[in-house]
């Protein structure tokens, strides 16, 4: 045992005798671990190998990950398992020197500095004003781009859409919606007519249409017109941070918006009945005109979108 | 009415006792749950107002559409056959007038089929998710069809004699589909809910949209013109022509995902792929660097 305690005691490499403890590899059988390793080399370089034959038949990009990952993997192993087990055990010291000057030189320096009244390390005023002017105008410029944040106000674009009296609803192609094209239980995305493939049109105005009945719907008192035919149309900007509420569920009859489950109901006016969402979906009033095309009586009457500071 | 349908019951049929109560003559007037009639006016979108259209000698439409998708209505030799099958598999839940009016007179919890068209009932019952193994589930999944094909457009063909309605059966012909375009309605309509990897995933009250890896082509265009279950359906707000181009989308790319890695992880997103990357990589590496500094 005592053996064994003396041999972990770091010890300087020279001057050791051959058959010092130390000197003998960390495994009880070296033979063994040599074939082992033999054996983990081996097959790194046949992967290693086969890599390289994958690479030149043009075999499926899984085959080239596994063939270089392993084979490095392997060959890596075999070389830790190299160093743990056959090296010399160890553990071995090698002092370091002192990496201090000596005190001699360092008296001298000092003496030195003060013979000569501290010229030897001069005040630089050119140097030290362009260096100060630099950063004093960069602190500066830095205060610029939260200046240009603070405007110029949004005023009226938050709070209304590009919907108007008489704005024809149009899919994704562009093409109109008519009275007669949703059975219910049906949904589309609309824009307003022109600004379906604008940003503006499919951040902002964008509206899910869904059918819910064939006879007029009335979600809320004083929306009476609002649901010509079953269809009602509502902002497709979730009012809790925004996203596209796309999930029309029509035998639950919600709309669930993909983020944060926020569920509407399409029913009552969008009130939502789960979720963080704040508030209902606005409601685009419709009708449906002489030719059959569902258009906009008027924008929104009220902001879309998740709130901000100025909406109160 | 009632002496009639008892005659047509087999010997085994479970339901048989449940006939014997009062039954709704008028299927009209029965109530169904959520489901109206197909409907749209827009030409190409799924009904007879088609490029193509094939009438038999009697004048009936057996087949309308168009070059990307073909719909046929199931043979009416098959009505017979369809009504057996549905007394016996069906009707003890939607009644054997399909009307959703169960033998003890109560209704609205199963649906009303009359009217809903061919291609509504063969997609229930030829994606397996009718006859329903839990009647009381909220969601039925899809599993291993109870029915053969044929049977279930049988089924199909005996509830559309009832009232005739569409859409009948679609082929979809893939070979002019812009899979580009498809990738961009599918983005727009069905990802919400199935997710862009179309894997599916929970919607509210237990409900699920489900994974569309592996699906038919023309199961496909079934669900997209049918809206089965919570999913709306998909009538005139896409062509024919779109409607294929969706298809082509779902059976390459979704079916058969591009991989690089060789390992999808479902989907899931970045969190998954995190998650995995953490657990594996960060856990195996420090696993790999306690055995590198290891003393003796």
């Amino acid at each position: 045992m005592s053996d064994v305690h003396e041999s972990r005691t770091p010890v300087t490499l020279s001057g050791l005798p051959e058959d010092d403890p130390h000197l003998q590899p960390a495994a009880n059988d070296p033979r063994q671990v040599e074939r082992v390793i033999a054996v983990t080399f081996a097959l790194g370089l046949l992967l290693v190998a086969g890599f390289g034959a994958c690479y030149w038949i043009a075999a499926p990009p899984w085959t080239l990950g596994a063939t270089m990952g392993g084979g490095l993997t392997l060959l890596g192993v075999g070389l830790v398992a190299w160093g743990k087990y056959l090296m010399p055990a160890g553990p071995f010291v090698e002092e370091r020197h002192s990496h201090a000057s000596s005190p001699e030189a360092r008296d001298a320096l000092a003496a030195a500095i003060v013979q000569r009244g501290g010229s030897v390390v001069k005040r630089r005023k050119l140097l030290g004003g362009l260096l100060t002017g630099g950063l004093g105008i960069f602190g500066i410029v830095a205060i610029f781009p939260l200046l240009r944040s603070l405007g110029p106000l949004p005023k009226g674009t938050l709070f209304h859409t590009d919907w108007r009296k008489g704005t024809y609803a149009v899919d994704s192609t562009g093409r109109r919606v008519q009275v007669g094209d949703l059975a219910v239980g049906s949904i589309v995305t609309v824009y307003p007519e022109g600004l379906e493939n604008s940003d503006r049109g499919q951040a902002v105005d964008q509206t899910v249409l869904v059918r819910i009945s064939n006879e007029n719907f009335t979600t809320q008192k004083g929306r009476e017109t609002w649901g010509p035919m079953g269809y009602l149309a509502y902002s497709k900007v979730c009012t809790h941070l925004g996203c596209p509420v796309g999930l029309y569920e029509q035998e639950l009859q919600l709309l669930v918006c993909p983020c944060h489950q926020s569920m509407f109901n399409v029913t009552n006016g969008a009130i939502p009945q789960f979720g963080p969402a704040p508030r209902p979906l606005p409601q685009l009033p419709l009708y449906v005109d002489a030719s059959g095309y569902i258009r906009a009586q008027a924008d929104y009457n009220q902001p879309v979108g998740p709130g901000f500071w100025e909406r109160g | 009415m009632t002496t009639s349908l008892i005659k047509r019951l087999g010997a085994f049929s479970a339901v048989a006792f449940l006939v014997l109560a009062p039954l709704s003559v008028f299927v009209s007037s029965a109530s169904g749950a959520g489901h109206t009639p197909y409907q749209t006016t827009r030409k190409n979108a799924g009904t007879p107002n088609s490029s193509v259209v094939v009438k038999n000698k009697s004048g009936v439409v057996i087949s309308y559409g168009n070059s990307a998708i073909m719909y046929n209505a199931p043979s009416s030799k098959l009505v017979t056959l369809g009504q057996a099958l549905f007394l016996e598999n069906c009707a003890s839940c939607h009644g054997v007038e399909a009307n959703g009016v169960a033998a003890n007179g109560t209704s609205g919890a199963y649906p009303n089929l009359v009217g809903l068209g061919p291609a509504t009932i063969d997609f229930w019952i030829d994606s397996g998710r009718m006859p329903a193994a839990d009647p009381r589930a909220v969601e039925a999944p899809r599993r291993t069809p109870r029915l053969t094909p044929v049977q279930a457009l049988a089924v199909a063909a005996w509830v559309n004699s009832l009232l005739p309605s569409y859409p009948d059966i679609p082929t979809p012909n893939l070979k002019n589909a812009n899979v580009a375009d498809g990738a961009a309605l599918f983005a727009l309509n069905c990802a919400a809910c199935h997710t862009i990897e179309g894997d599916g995933d929970a919607l509210a009250e237990d409900t699920f949209a489900p994974s569309l890896r592996k699906i038919p082509a023309f199961q496909v265009v079934e669900a997209i013109r049918t809206g089965p279950a919570n999913m709306p359906r998909f009538t005139g707000n896409l062509s024919d022509y779109q409607v294929r181009d969706i298809v082509k989308y779902v059976t390459t790319e979704i079916e058969h995902p591009q991989n690089p890695g060789g390992l999808g992880l479902g989907g899931l997103g970045p969190v998954a792929e995190g998650f995995v990357g953490l657990l594996l990589g960060v856990g195996i590496l420090a696993l790999v660097a306690f055995w590198v500094g290891e003393r003796q």
